[in-house]
């Protein structure tokens, strides 16, 4: 699956980057981004995560193929 | 008309776009870029957007205000890239037949777009440091991110 990244995740991961690992939910794949990088998991663990413009639950359930867009706290304004 | 933009923002077209028979208010909110963070000289502040999901996001935000207050006008804008100190960063308009529903809404539409629509600001300050900062905090008290505690609710 495809993963994209914005703001101060890019200090831990590329922007856009392959994962070709089976992972089942977007749980997973929060615990496989920590182990890659430990650094990142306090980050990692208030992003909200976002398949084709929709935001995902943890439960979601991945099928390999998708662009999984991972987005930390905003801060606009 | 663009809800995100790499564009300098005209706040004095806007406005001339915004004025509207059925209203007697209009309320113009822009949140600009100050010179000064946390002690810091700031020199400039980079924003950047996850863009799609940034204009459905916002688009829905001011429908929910259009409808809630039945406004007349509700729109925003909010700029990326490098945006210098003095320029907006964010545009906010509502025009209603009274001024407390311009009121009311302008806020909540800024609120929610600063703690839940997918934009970032990095701090560049004076000293050539930088930081991604000022995101919301609103899961440290509620322990959900996707709730949050918004300035509109607290007046």
């Amino acid at each position: 699956m495809r993963i994209q990244v914005f703001a101060i995740l890019k200090d831990f991961f590329k922007k856009e980057f392959e994962l070709k690992v089976a992972l089942h939910t977007i749980a997973d794949l929060r615990t496989h981004l920590s182990l890659l990088n430990p650094n990142a998991t306090p980050v990692l663990n208030r992003c909200r995560f976002a398949v084709q413009d929709e935001f995902v639950t943890d439960e979601y359930t991945l099928t390999g193929n998708e662009h999984v867009v991972i987005i930390p706290p905003s801060s606009g304004g | 008309m663009d809800f995100i933009t790499k564009k300098e923002i005209d706040l004095v077209a806007l406005l001339q776009k915004s004025h509207c028979p059925s209203a007697g208010a209009i309320v113009l909110f822009s949140g600009e870029v100050r010179n000064h963070n946390v002690g810091k000289s700031v020199s400039y502040l980079e924003y950047e957007a996850h863009a799609s999901l940034a204009a459905k996001m916002i688009a829905e935000i001011l429908l929910a205000a259009r409808n809630r207050w039945s406004l007349s006008i509700a729109y925003a804008q909010h700029r990326i890239g490098k945006v210098k100190v003095t320029e907006s960063a964010v545009v906010v308009i509502t025009a209603s037949v009274h001024r407390g529903e311009a009121y009311a809404s302008n806020r909540y539409i800024i609120d929610r777009i600063k703690h839940e629509v997918p934009i970032w600001k990095c701090e560049h300050f004076a000293d050539g440091s930088k930081e991604w900062g000022g995101n919301c905090n609103c899961d440290k008290e509620t322990g959900d991110v996707n709730k949050h505690i918004y300035e509109f609710e607290s007046i």
